[in-house]
Formats: C-alpha cells, structure tokens, sequence
C-alpha cells in the first residue's frame, strides 16, 4: 500500500511540474479560442488542456477549489457576484472579447411589431436575465426601475405598455422555442450553436459599451504564474485577434 | 430577529404558485401515466416469457422501446420533444409543455413496475380462473388485476414520487415548479433560506404520497 501511493505521489508531483494548465470553457467560442491557442502554448512549453462545461457554476467552483487552474466563460458581473455570493476571491486574469446578447425573432422583422400581449423569452438566471432586460430597456421596449441594476428581474419592470407577457427559460433552450414565441433573449454563444446570426438575425444587440466582457479566470495564487502569463499574452495575440474576426463574423467581437 | 431576516429572500407568493405548478404537473402527468402504463404493463406481462401468450417477438420489441425510453436522461427527453409536445398541447412551454415528456418519461417505468406486480400474483389463481372457462378479458380484468392490486397501489406510489424528482427538470422548459426553484434561487442564486424552503416543501409532499400509497396498498391488501 504504501508502495502504492509513492508511486502515485510521485505520479502527481511529476504530472504537476510537467507545465499543464487545464482550463474549464463554455463550447463556443470560448473552447474554440482556446483550443485555436494551443498549439502555440504547447511550442512555449505549456500543455493546455481544455475542460469543456457548460454549467455556470461549477467553472468557477472548480478553479475556487483548485481542482482547475483557470476558466474562460464569464464576465466581470458575473464574476463579481458570483465571489460575494460563494466568498471566493477569483480574479480576472485577461479580457478577451465580448459576446454581445441578443433579441431574436422568428415572427418579427423589427422591434416596434411587438403586439400587445406578446411573449417574450428571457434566460431564467440572475445574471442574464438582467442584462436582457436592460437591453429592453436600453430599447424602449419596457422600463426598469433601476436602468443600472445589472441584476433586475421581471418584477422590477415598472413600464410594459405592450403588456408583453415574460417567461423565464433556462438561457441554453431558449433558441429551440423560438417558433413559439414572439421575441427572444439569447446569448451569443448559444445563437451560435443554434446556427442563428447574430449580426444578421438580431433585432437588437448590445454595442461594444458593453461591461460584459469575457475574461480569463483565475486565483491569486496562480494568476501570476509563467504558464498564465503565457496564456494570457497568447489570447492577446494578432493571431486570435483575426481568428475571432474571421470565424465569428462580427458575432464575438475582440475586445483587445 | 435573525430568524425573520434568513427568510428574506423567500418570496411566499412565488413559492405558492410553484407549489401549485408542481401539483398540476404531478398529479396531471400520473393521471396519464397510469392510464397508458397500466395497459402497456398488462400487454408487457401477458407476451412475456412463460405467460399466457408468450410471444418473444412482441416481448422483445416492446421491451427495447421501453427500455430506450428509461434511458433517455430526462431533459433530453424534454428537448427532444418539444416538436411533439407542441403538436399534442400546442406549446412547449410552461406546466402544459411539460407535462407530455413527464407522461413520456414515466409511462414505461411505470408499466415495468405493473409487470413485475403482475408476475407476482399466484399462478394458482389464474389457473384456477382459466380451468373454469373464463375468456382473456375475464381472466385480466375479474382475477389478475383485482390480485395484483396492492403492487400496482405501490407502483403507483413509486412512479409519483419519481415524477416529483423529474419536475424540478421542468424549470428548463419555463414550467416553473419548486424543484426549479430550488435550481434557480438555491443553487444559481445560493439563496440558501429559499432552497430550503422548497426542499422542505417538496419532502413534505413526498411523505404524503407515500403514506397515502402505504395505506391504499394495505387496504387492498385482504390477505
């Protein structure tokens, strides 16, 4: 037995000096981004693994208990509350681009054909179920008590002159309920998946003034270190400036 | 009072409805679920090996669509549905677009606990029944199912108590219900007051199928 875990130790120990960053992503773009990296960290010596999630909650969990080294799927916001709510201290590391939310319609070509008493989809949590009804409101769509409160909900809606009906769905079904509904909120990443474009299909998006930036996550331990340095400089890079440009087409915009 | 302020972020107007969305789905999905699975377990017993009208070829076949259906992980179910649940209730959203893939998913969990119960009864009896002269219909209706009526009153209670676990799920498809707000406000949120709540809630309404499931099952039990 004791044989045993020597052997296992030193297994740990040697894996861990082998320079290996593994890093929790969301599918798209943020695995894409940086799986495109990889092999350039790899001739920098760094082995970059990429975890692929797509929970909100346990990236962040993970990289807190030090089971991952870094994430890559939020933005400041949501960072932000969700170190106030868990007590975590995870840091931003780099910024990288911007993936602006979007209302899509399968009915409508323009915002202002909202009928009244139309229904309107928006993602159930807190996080981007606020900034899509900012983005309603930034639209004139509705109005909010608090324009700021990245965290509003539907009962903070103060104006609905088209008495549009809200429901709340889990933000990565709503694209598949889009025939159903009259106008829907849905997150970039999503709309890609769901072959949508986000600069053609969306009637309304968010501009580039946009707080939501989605950065590279990680811990005051290890965000200084040579591989994150590394990792950071690489998501930097002209390279994965053009690549973001070109795959996504003005969908997610580099924010670098 | 601390006691008054851990409850703050519990809305008691919010936690009504789910509680109601809950029973709707619950009790709407187990209404249909026994309705389709009862005869599916029936049919499910009868073809099976060494039963009245052994057919390996209808077993098999009924077999393997019931068991793709149990492995389908439930909110798969739920989205792969949607196309069918809107034909049949006009929308995938709310109570009334979850309420087809919970019937769907529970259906043939359900009809597989009536077989085994149907297994159960004493060949006896049915020998009995047949020797003097009784028609198929006879035999199902007069001694198998009457029989077989405390494991069915158990498999009724199991597969409820099942659907309730599936109705969290719900949440995804906007039907509201307390396990979803448990997921969105307790774990999303980490409003700790509010999880308890509707965990609390949603272990009450389990006792209560439960004890009513136990009491239906022993008084049908004459033995």
């Amino acid at each position: 037995m004791k044989k045993l875990l020597a052997v296992v130790a030193a297994a740990a120990a040697f894996s861990a000096n082998a320079d290996t960053l593994t890093v929790a992503a969301t599918p798209v773009p943020h695995a894409e981004i940086l799986e495109f990296v990889k092999p350039q960290l790899a001739k920098e010596g760094v082995d970059l693994k990429v975890k692929v999630f797509t929970d909100y909650i346990q990236p962040n969990v993970q990289v807190a208990e030090k089971r991952l080294d870094a994430n890559f799927f939020q933005h400041q916001p949501y960072l932000d509350e969700f170190n106030k709510a868990k007590g975590t201290n995870l840091v931003s590391v780099a910024g990288v681009h911007l993936e602006p939310l979007g209302a899509y319609s399968s009915k409508l070509k323009k915002l202002d054909e909202l009928s009244s008493g139309a229904t309107v989809v928006i993602p159930n949590d807190a996080t981007n179920g606020g900034r899509a009804l900012l983005l309603l409101d930034k639209a004139g769509v509705i109005s909010l008590k608090d324009k700021t409160n990245i965290l509003s909900t539907v009962k903070d809606i103060t104006g609905n002159s088209k008495n549009l009906k809200f429901r709340e769905l889990e933000a990565a079904t709503i694209p598949r309920v889009l025939t159903q509904v009259d106008l829907a909120l849905i997150n970039t990443n999503y709309a890609l998946e769901a072959k949508l474009n986000p600069e053609k299909d969306a009637l309304v998006i968010e501009g580039s003034d946009s707080p939501y930036v989605n950065i590279l996550v990680a811990r005051p331990d290890n965000k200084e270190s040579d591989d994150m340095k590394k990792l950071a400089a690489a998501l930097h890079s002209p390279e994965v400036k053009a690549f973001i440009t070109e795959k996504y087409k003005g969908a997610v915009i580099p924010a670098f | 009072m601390d006691a008054l302020n851990f409850f703050a972020n519990v809305d008691w107007a919010e936690i009504w409805l789910a509680t109601i969305d809950t029973m709707i789905m619950l009790f709407g999905s187990l209404f249909f679920t026994v309705l389709l699975g009862l005869p599916l377990g029936v049919l499910l017993f009868l073809c099976g090996p060494r039963q009245m009208f052994e057919q390996k070829g209808v077993y098999a076949l009924l077999s393997l669509v019931v068991n793709i259906l149990r492995s389908l992980p439930f909110i798969i179910l739920l989205i792969v549905m949607i196309p069918i649940t809107v034909l049949i209730t006009g929308t995938s959203l709310g109570v009334a677009g979850a309420i087809p893939p919970l019937v769907v998913g529970a259906t043939p969990f359900f009809a597989r606990l009536v077989e085994t119960a149907l297994r159960e009864v004493d060949r006896g009896i049915i020998e009995a029944t047949q020797s003097m002269g009784a028609t198929t219909r006879q035999i199902i209706t007069n001694a198998l199912l009457p029989e077989a009526r405390p494991g069915i009153f158990a498999a009724i209670t199991v597969t409820a108590i099942t659907l309730v676990s599936y109705t969290a799920m719900a949440g995804v498809v906007g039907a509201g219900g307390l396990g979803d707000l448990a997921i969105r406000f307790g774990y999303q949120r980490f409003q700790t007051d509010v999880m308890i709540v509707t965990v609390v809630l949603l272990l009450i309404l389990v006792q209560v199928l439960q004890s009513v499931g136990d009491k239906l099952v022993v008084h049908f039990s004459r033995k």
